[in-house]
């Protein structure tokens, strides 16, 4: 059957590596100059992924939620709330990532209802299953979901969006071909129902104006990532009920 | 930490709704500021920068190293805080390891720019000796000496005063080895090459308290903060990183507020700090 197995070469081509970043540089060039070229993936400038989010992937843990945008796939398990061992209110460890774990709990310091458990911790655990890009807005809406499914006493969910800058363009929800060679990139994390910007980063090269721009975008994707959201926690609900 | 009785609080808050904060200032007002350059001289780049009561020593080294596969046209930059004990007892060992590694985060995004370059503080391809080859490795650290508030801007401050006083040493290679071969590179010791800091940002803290937010808070105005807002901002008025800090969430109007304000008090205080800089190197020379 494989009598020409002997021949086959399994080194990659030496110019394999030029012309990925050719290929790059020509995506670059079109996301740059272009007004809406339909990106890699189809979608137009301002269309985010399919988002697919579920409630309970994890049986151990007191909530749980799993999301999957395009590539990125992210499970959240939340335990507790425990009593405290150390005088620390509220504690995450994200998998080896101390920047996305600070930011993580910068994002929800302002949104959990900390004086309803005191002397208590709740412990939210991320795990990235497959990086795509967007990763850390997708941690946030994640972990909100799963704090939620945990019935943590929160304000309001959290949601998260990011955009990257390119040129005079801003594109929404990147991929991580796009994150890779955008020109600033911008994350909101928001309370859709109290209209609340509960943490902003933001870096690259951007005019006030723009950043006016984006961050409305990121609030109005924020919104309807919210709506789905809410879907989702209503039917684990009818589900548990039922 | 800080601790405050109920009637100081008020005292705080009370001065900061009347405009006159309690050591006198308004609340877009900087504290006394002095810049020293030079301050160690194993280093290529060093300042001492004093903010009130908040002290940074930063330091640039540079070394040659090897620019990495991806960016080959590019030298590489990095940004370390570390917070010393003398500045709080807290941060012995490792108590001071969240506050430097926030430090560091947030100076890295404010300094460095997007992926693509755009809005970095030093541009990376002046930093390449020979392409694919060598390169210059900048290593920028900040000490906080003392803390009293605003460390964020202060250590920012400091390194774009270290990077003003940066020399690069001239570099010479030899063109006679083939293409694969490593370059030979002769560092010279007498010719320095200056950096270009003019496209170096700022960071404006506006720290907010109650209804109005206050410029350069001392660590007593800070335990008093629903939140912070961090933004840096080049001579251009680009906005070139942005960071939240605090507990409390924000409207949107309020950040676009925010954000104008810093915008209007960064160019007053990249004005400050250029003649700081100028004066600094003014005296370092007559030395």
């Amino acid at each position: 059957m494989s009598a020409l197995a002997g021949t086959g070469t399994y080194s990659p081509a030496a110019a394999a590596g030029g012309k990925r970043r050719e290929r790059k540089e020509e995506l670059r060039r079109h996301l740059v100059e272009d007004a809406d070229w339909p990106r890699a993936d189809g979608r137009s400038f301002h269309d985010c992924r399919p988002a697919f989010m579920q409630t309970g992937p994890t049986t151990a843990a007191s909530g749980s939620a799993y999301a999957e945008f395009g590539k990125t796939k992210v499970i959240v398990s939340v335990f507790g709330p425990r009593e405290s061992k150390k005088a620390m209110m509220y504690s995450d460890v994200g998998a080896d990532n101390k920047e996305y774990s600070s930011m993580l709990h910068k994002a929800f310091e302002g949104a959990v209802m900390l004086h309803t458990f005191p002397k208590t911790t709740v412990d939210v655990f991320a795990l990235v299953l497959e990086s795509g890009g967007s990763d850390l807005p997708i941690i946030i809406s994640c972990a909100s979901l799963a704090l939620a499914d945990a019935g943590i006493m929160m304000y309001d969910l959290v949601t998260s969006v990011s955009v990257s800058c390119f040129g005079k363009n801003i594109i929404i929800d990147p991929t991580s071909d796009e994150e890779a060679w955008q020109d600033g990139s911008l994350v909101v994390a928001f309370m859709p129902a109290r209209k609340e910007i509960t943490q902003l980063t933001l870096n690259g090269e951007w005019s006030d104006g723009r950043i006016t721009n984006a961050v409305e975008l990121c609030m109005d994707a924020c919104s309807k990532l919210g709506d789905i959201m809410r879907d989702r926690l209503k039917d684990t609900a009818t589900l548990t009920s039922e | 930490m800080v601790g405050l009785s109920e009637g100081e609080k008020h005292f705080i808050r009370g001065g900061i709704t009347q405009d006159l904060r309690t050591d006198g200032r308004k609340r877009l007002q900087f504290r006394a500021l002095s810049v020293q350059t030079g301050v160690i001289p194993q280093a290529n780049g060093s300042a001492r920068v004093r903010l009130g009561a908040t002290e940074i020593i930063a330091s640039v080294k540079a070394e040659l190293g090897k620019p990495s596969i991806l960016h080959p046209d590019k030298g590489k930059v990095s940004i370390f805080v570390d917070c010393s004990p003398t500045a709080e007892p807290m941060f012995e060992g490792r108590g001071s390891e969240e506050l430097s590694a926030e430090l560091s985060v947030s100076l890295q995004r404010c300094l460095l720019g997007g992926k693509s370059g755009a809005g970095a503080a030093i541009d990376l391809s002046s930093l390449i000796v020979v392409e694919g080859k060598v390169c210059w490795d900048l290593y920028i650290d900040g000490l906080v000496v003392s803390s009293d508030g605003n460390l964020l801007d202060a250590l920012a401050a400091a390194i774009k005063v270290a990077l003003s006083d940066t020399g690069i040493p001239k570099v010479n290679v030899s063109v006679n080895a083939a293409s694969d071969e490593e370059p030979e590179v002769d560092v010279s010791d007498e010719e320095f090459l200056q950096f270009d800091t003019s496209s170096v940002p700022v960071i404006i803290t506006l720290t907010k308290v109650g209804r109005h937010y206050i410029v350069d808070a001392n660590s007593e105005e800070e335990s008093q903060m629903s939140s912070a807002v961090s933004v840096s901002v080049n001579r251009h008025g680009q906005i070139c990183g942005l960071t939240k800090r605090g507990g409390a969430g924000l409207d949107p109007s309020v950040i676009f507020d925010m954000i104008s304000v810093a915008k209007h008090v960064s160019q007053q205080f990249i004005s400050l700090l250029d003649s700081e800089i100028a004066a600094a190197e003014a005296e370092e020379a007559e030395c």
